[in-house]
């Protein structure tokens, strides 16, 4: 009986090996993903914790082809879910959709009157908690429920999502399918919750490295914008792209990539949220595309970018936390080649990541007016885009909104909304030292004398075992290492604005 | 400047009776019957929905740099409605109108419908030039469900196989750009997308062409409304493209155009309203829509045709078209909804100077 078990594994096995080569074309695993894919294959729980761009996908995607019926990837971001699919149909894979908010309800109607035929369905956290798709997707045969972005489960999180915690409750209801509960970074107490809170049973953890050694870390003080700005464009001038530069504000992109523009003549663009999302989508294929060398953006770029060959990742304003830090550096040099991520910071900085963490919670006196309002009824909630709507004319930022929204759902009918707002005050005052103290972490990675690497793997418990050569700024760096091939930045990109020629181009037909 | 110059052509228009907030409606093509309404009764229709992609602050940007350069001055305290300056309106007389509006910016039976059918346009050209290249998938210029669905079903409908419906739609593409001045037809073919190559933001091909944003903006609205008329002038001629909108009756909105079909088989106001579930004053809206698109329109249900009469007197004698004056002047004795609809039905004639 054993014996025959061990065999049936082994089959296992050699298919999903065959698998790898065939459908994603790599010959070996990478670190952690034969680990974390053998004990998804034998249907035990599994948390997972792998940088960005290790390669996490591809865990629960090959078992796709390996156990039968659907693999359920639950996701929060649009961005990722549309990339993800992206990329399966790129290897040939048609059974594969989404079902989010954003869709058509005819799209929508499509997909769930097709269930049975997929292999991967993404849903989004919200989608899930319909019941009546809950229900359809009980029918189903979900041979994998997988949890990305699984640090969104936990209020010591940065990106608390509180639909997050009932996806344990929906688990069960689809008849407790095996669970892989993903993410890129989660200290010690995300992780516990993780595993709390998706229910997960005597979970297997593989925890791999946040290191990332192919790409070099510098730090760079500077006494004004100016002077930053002078040095950018040095550097630009000198190491290999492509790259993105992140900047704290919308304008500050705008206007970083005039100022590059002129100063260096490269093609480079701006991207942000308050554009229209048609010309977001030009500019992140025109990324893609190499029709851009460099982009100049705000944190809303990145999320599940697939392009591995960024050779720069430059902060021109430093982010929040730690966490945010090293997602954003981690796009840089997926393709193993050398990376090179360089944050320049002066003493005014900090105001930026601190007016953020502001905007995240309502303050005091405008909480009292909102639970005063709906206990009078001059605020109803009717939905929830009409209720943050009304929040956001009375002056509340759109993430306050939201955590408004998601707190006054757990009223108990016989008490009044003003009751809960000391509750409240206390919660917004614990998730803001959360977020205040990761900023501090943030400001000592900027001043520190010791390794930058050393103490980014510090701050995950980790402890540095192997110095990569070009280590950080601290340990020395040889620039020439990242810089610029003389041909290769020769080769100029023009865009073609003559309409016969870009008509023909498009069209495939010889100018006329 | 070009946007300098068509500033100074709107402000004249409105001539302080509109805010600033008010050009911003206008450019971006607000779907307010008000906004509609005023770029009817203030000659300024050919501006509507322009400049979609505009923003607030880039608007007071242009603003403030107007009036440093004293061409205009506000005319209330917190500054928000402004009217041209002596040197203002001298600066105005020097400029030729119709190097400023393209005439094609004037045909705007389909404007309703423009901005998807860009956006199909858009994307049909990118599905194909990507099928084409045999990618199996690719970053869509949008994925707005209206637009997905509506290209997904012209795809499949078609009775050509790929590389029949790839050389047609290039044909009729050609065909289209060709007639069009060429900086027009440069300005609206940059943005297109298609296998390996991604199209440019209106504010990239202002920085590559040296061209200021608005001219930009300008002109590609009027390539992409010179192309529309001339498909619906000669469906035979461009199939492919003809698939990609559905023309309504008067250019209505199609919202506007199911109220008129109710009002038509007898319905009153109150009682469309409680047919469509709407609010009574949506309904107005609509009307006053329909009006402003269909001057010939009977108002005998709504009003004698003395009160009419004196509603018009007052407009032309007062010379304004702020509904409260008018009202006030006429004692009263005329609805809000009376004034709008004499207003819009003269929108062509009552030229206030
Ligand atoms: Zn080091």
């Amino acid at each position: 009986m054993k014996q025959k078990k061990t065999a049936a594994v082994n089959d296992q096995w050699i298919r999903a090996k065959k698998v790898l080569q065939k459908k994603f074309g790599f010959r070996s695993f990478r670190n952690g993903q034969e680990e974390i894919i053998r004990n998804v294959l034998a249907g035990k729980d599994v948390f997972a914790m792998m940088p960005t761009g290790s390669g996490k996908s591809l865990c629960y995607q090959l078992p796709g082809y390996v156990l039968g019926g659907i693999v359920l990837i639950v996701s929060p971001l649009l961005a990722l879910m549309d990339d993800q699919i992206h990329a399966l149909r790129a290897i040939g894979e048609v059974h594969v959709r989404a079902l989010n908010s954003m869709m058509h309800r005819e799209e929508r109607a499509r997909v769930l009157s097709h269930l049975s035929d997929l292999r991967f369905l993404y849903i989004s956290p919200e989608m899930l908690n319909q019941p009546y798709i809950c229900r359809k997707l009980a029918q189903q045969n979900i041979s994998l429920f997988v949890v990305d972005e699984a640090h969104c489960v936990s209020q010591w999180g940065h990106e608390f999502r509180p639909d997050y915690l009932h996806l344990a409750e929906i688990r069960a209801k689809l008849g407790n399918p095996s669970c892989l509960a993903v993410t890129a970074t989660a200290d010690h107490r995300v992780r516990q919750d993780i595993i709390e809170l998706l229910g997960l049973r005597e979970a297997r953890q593989t925890i791999m490295s946040v290191d990332r050694s192919n790409i070099a870390l510098a730090v760079r003080h500077a006494a004004n914008d100016e002077e930053k700005m002078t040095r950018l464009v040095h550097l630009i001038k000198k190491v290999r792209l492509p790259g993105i530069i992140y900047c704290a504000s919308r304008e500050w992109t705008e206007r970083l990539a005039d100022y590059i523009r002129g100063m260096t003549g490269k093609r480079i663009a701006f991207y942000h949220g308050g554009m229209d999302t048609e010309d977001r989508r030009k500019i992140q294929g025109q990324f893609l595309n190499q029709e851009l060398e460099l982009l100049c953006c705000t944190s809303a770029f990145g999320m599940g970018l697939n392009k591995s060959d960024i050779r720069l990742v430059v902060h021109f304003h430093f982010p929040g936390s730690m966490n945010a830090y090293l997602q954003e550096i981690g796009r840089a040099a997926r393709d193993g080649n050398p990376g090179l991520a360089v944050l320049y910071y002066t003493n005014e900085d900090h105001h930026y990541p601190e007016g953020f963490i502001d905007s995240n919670f309502p303050d005091d006196r405008f909480l009292q007016l909102v639970m005063n309002e709906l206990d009078r009824g001059h605020l109803k909630v009717k939905s929830k885009e009409q209720f943050i709507n009304d929040l956001k004319e009375r002056g509340a930022g759109d993430t306050a909104a939201r955590f408004i929204f998601e707190q006054i759902q757990s009223r108990l009918p016989a008490n009044t909304y003003l009751s809960m707002t000391n509750n409240l005050r206390v919660l917004v005052r614990k998730r803001r030292s959360v977020l205040l103290q990761e900023l501090a972490v943030m400001e000592k990675y900027l001043k520190t004398h010791e390794c930058r690497r050393a103490f980014c793997l510090s701050t995950y418990q980790e402890q540095l075992r192997t110095k990569p050569e070009q280590c950080c700024d601290q340990c020395g760096i040889d620039l020439s290492v990242f810089g610029s091939d003389p041909e290769t930045s020769e080769h100029k990109y023009f865009p073609v604005l003559n309409w016969k020629k870009r008509l023909a181009w498009i069209f495939d037909e010889e100018p006329q | 400047m070009y946007s300098e110059r068509l500033f100074l052509f709107i402000i004249w228009q409105f001539d302080g009776e509109r805010t600033v907030s008010g050009i911003y409606h206008l450019l971006k093509g607000k779907k307010t019957s008000q906004s509609i309404q005023d770029s009817y009764l203030y000659h300024l229709h050919m501006l509507y929905h322009s400049c979609e992609d505009v923003d607030r602050q880039e608007i007071w940007t242009l603003i403030r740099q107007i009036h440093a350069n004293g061409w205009i001055r506000p005319i209330d305290a917190n500054g928000t409605r402004f009217v041209l300056s002596t040197s203002g309106n001298e600066k105005l007389q020097q400029m030729n109108a119709q190097l400023l509006l393209p005439d094609a910016l004037y045909m705007t039976n389909d404007l309703m419908h423009e901005g998807q059918f860009w956006l199909r346009l858009q994307l049909l050209i990118q599905t194909v030039s990507a099928l084409n290249d045999q990618q199996s998938s690719f970053l869509p210029i949008t994925k707005q469900s209206s637009v997905t669905e509506y290209v997904r079903h012209v795809l499949l409908s078609s009775h050509l196989n790929r590389a029949q419906l790839k050389k047609r739609l290039y044909q009729e593409m050609y065909c289209l750009l060709a007639g069009i001045p060429v900086a027009e037809a440069n300005c609206l073919a940059a943005q297109l997308s298609g296998a390996r190559m991604s199209g440019l933001t209106l504010k990239q091909i202002a920085n590559e062409t040296e061209k200021d944003l608005f001219e930009c903006r300008i002109l590609f609205k009027s390539a992409l409304r010179r192309m529309m008329n001339r498909v619906s002038e000669h469906e035979q001629d461009f199939p492919i493209i003809r698939s990609l909108w559905t023309s309504s009756e008067n250019g209505l909105s199609s919202t506007a155009h199911e109220t008129l079909e109710l009002l038509r088989s007898g319905l009153s106001i109150q009682e469309a309203a409680v047919h469509r579930k709407l609010a009574p004053g949506t309904i107005e809206d609509h009307l006053v829509e329909i009006v402003l698109k269909n001057q010939t329109f009977d108002l005998s249900d709504f009003m004698d045709h003395a009160l009419e009469q004196s509603i018009l007197d007052c407009a032309r004698e007062a010379n304004t078209k702020k509904l409260k004056e008018i009202k006030r002047r006429l004692h009263d004795k005329a609805s809000y909804l009376q004034i709008r609809l004499v207003l819009a039905k003269h929108a062509g004639e009552v030229v206030v100077l």
